[in-house]
């Protein structure tokens, strides 16, 4: 299985180093994100400044959709998901590696944002660690539930409109708990943050194991 | 107390109109499917 | 043929012959009296819970009136949640591949549908109860939100089922879906009871009780109870049988329909060949007036 991902993993990262669709349209979209809050919130200083860790995660959420997209668009193309199983990959194998492709551009992402966020919102991260765990739990977390929905809406005509609607709402508390202990983290109390983030592992542990489990029956038959 | 009838109308009424809605679904579809009666039947038998 | 119904609210009996799907024989054992006296339960113990909370139980000195929702909000919030379960249990009866049966899948989605409804009613009564306390229409009380999330969720499930795929595929789409959103529930709730009480202290619950219930209270919310609790499960009883009844319009549908056409071509021209497709007619799959129409002109 682990063979499987690494190889599935490999596949998906090529693909984007070569097609580079989440550096040159996920991530302006991202950045559009941030600029949109502000003029949305009126470019009140401090209004931003507190609302930074909840605006961010919703650029990241909102990015989230975006790149499950188009990990899941992938394997639609040219009778991908045919030879998907054909190749006799083990499924959670496949599930992990999309997975950890998802994950890797999201982490970049959020690395750069995190960098928009401290200039454009004047926001200052005083707790790091705690803001790097956040992020990789919290992207886990969205990586496992958001390949899940992708392959459950892929070849269905309304993909585009149907993956929102059912990952937004299960994303919801990773949104709670992640806006949470960075709020922890911008204000320098790390310890406030240390039972979301045990929320956020639980939640990636809870849906990597589901992945693990389920994505064997949406690939057959798709 | 006003609020708390509307309370209980719109428990009770949406409930209403939604078993309404079943049921009056379940009776269209069963019109429909319904089978011939046996007397047609059975002169093609 | 079906019984004809004798009131708007009692039910057929079990489901008219002909889907041979095996997982419906284990319904079919249920007895036939069982879903009307679900009905008339439910419509009893309604009667008794509405007189009990706007007649019986007086107010109280914290909540005044709103409590009397103490029948309403706290019954449908938890049938709410029970039809989610039912929903998950059915997904996963329906994944395992020794328990597979489409009942499991058209169970699932029944319970969905009748679960929207009474999550939306949670939200009125929880919203109305919400107006009482704080005198505005919406606060982000942790079960209020929680239960606007659950609601998403639901929908988002039924999204799914309405788009058109091949039948085991969306079926097992469907299954997988719920699994997941059911996982959430749990999470959803941690996390937003966290967000309320760790800002501002204890939040005060809606439906916490006052501090000495009273046993018209008490009666009142178990009568409430009772009365969901039997809604539920015969309108989910009802739904499910639409459900099935849907299914087999789709695969008899299309013959049907074409029995029909091809029997208004029979009265208007009485063409030879399309009487040649008499013997699939005289299965009575159409309607009465066409076949008789057809069959009269036959030598």
């Amino acid at each position: 299985m682990w063979r499987d991902a690494v190889l599935v993993a490999g596949k998906d990262l090529r693909i984007e180093a070569r097609s580079r669709v989440a550096t040159n349209q996920v991530l302006p979209f991202a950045f559009l994100v941030l600029i949109l809050f502000a003029f949305a919130l009126d470019t009140d200083q401090r209004a931003l400044t507190r609302a930074a860790a909840g605006l961010y995660w919703v650029a990241v959420l909102f990015s989230t959709l975006l790149a499950i997209q188009r990990s899941a668009a992938i394997e639609s193309a040219d009778g991908a998901r045919d030879q998907l199983r054909l190749s006799g990959l083990d499924p959670a194998g496949v599930f992990l590696g999309k997975v950890a492709a998802v994950a890797v551009q999201l982490v970049a992402l959020e690395v750069l944002l995190g960098a928009g966020v401290v200039v454009l919102y004047n926001a200052s991260i005083r707790g790091v660690g705690l803001v790097v765990l956040t992020c990789a739990a919290a992207t886990v977390g969205l990586a496992a539930a958001g390949t899940m929905y992708g392959a459950l809406a892929a070849g269905l005509k309304v993909r585009e409109t149907l993956l929102p609607l059912l990952l937004l709402p299960v994303a919801a508390p990773v949104l709670l708990a992640a806006t949470k202990a960075w709020q922890a983290a911008l204000d320098g109390v790390p310890a406030d943050g240390a039972p979301w983030l045990r929320l956020l592992a639980t939640f990636a542990v809870i849906y990597l194991t589901l992945g693990v489990l389920l994505f064997g029956s949406l690939l057959e038959e798709s | 107390m006003n609020y708390v009838l509307a309370g209980y109308a719109v428990t009770f009424g949406a409930l209403g109109l939604y078993a309404l809605r079943v049921v009056l679904r379940g009776r269209a579809l069963r019109r429909v499917l319904a089978p011939v009666p046996p007397v047609d039947g059975e002169e093609h038998g | 043929m079906t019984a004809p119904a004798t009131s708007s609210r009692t039910a057929p009996g079990a489901p008219a012959s002909g889907d041979g799907a095996p997982a419906s024989a284990r319904f079919r054992s249920v007895p036939r009296w069982v879903t009307p006296a679900l009905g008339v339960g439910a419509l009893v113990a309604s009667a008794a819970a509405v007189v009990q909370g706007l007649v019986v139980m007086g107010p109280t000195t914290n909540q005044g009136e709103y409590s009397r929702l103490l029948v309403v909000h706290p019954p449908v919030a938890t049938v709410s949640y029970v039809a989610f379960g039912v929903t998950a249990a059915a997904s996963l009866l329906y994944l395992i591949p020794r328990t597979r049966a489409r009942a499991w899948d058209q169970l699932a989605g029944a319970s969905a549908e009748v679960g929207v409804v009474f999550t939306v009613l949670t939200l009125v009564t929880g919203s109305i109860w919400g107006h009482s306390t704080w005198g505005v229409w919406w606060t982000w009380d942790a079960r209020l939100t929680a239960s606007a999330l659950l609601l998403a969720l639901f929908l988002g499930y039924l999204a799914l089922r309405r788009v058109p795929a091949e039948e085991t595929v969306r079926a097992k789409r469907c299954a997988v879906a719920a699994l997941i959103a059911v996982v959430d529930v749990p999470i959803d709730h941690y996390a937003t009871s966290w967000w309320r009480t760790l800002h501002q202290g204890s939040s005060i619950s809606l439906t916490q009780p006052d501090k000495h219930v009273d046993s018209a209270h008490a009666v009142g919310l178990l009568l409430g109870f009772v009365a969901m609790a039997l809604a539920y499960a015969w309108l989910v009883t009802q739904r499910y049988r639409v459900e099935r009844l849907e299914a087999r319009y789709e695969e008899e549908g299309l013959s049907l329909a074409l029995d029909a056409r091809k029997a208004e071509g029979g009265v208007t021209a009485p063409t030879g060949p399309s009487d040649a497709t008499g013997p699939s007619d005289a299965t009575g799959t159409s309607g009465d007036p066409p076949v008789g129409a057809l069959s009269g002109e036959r030598p």
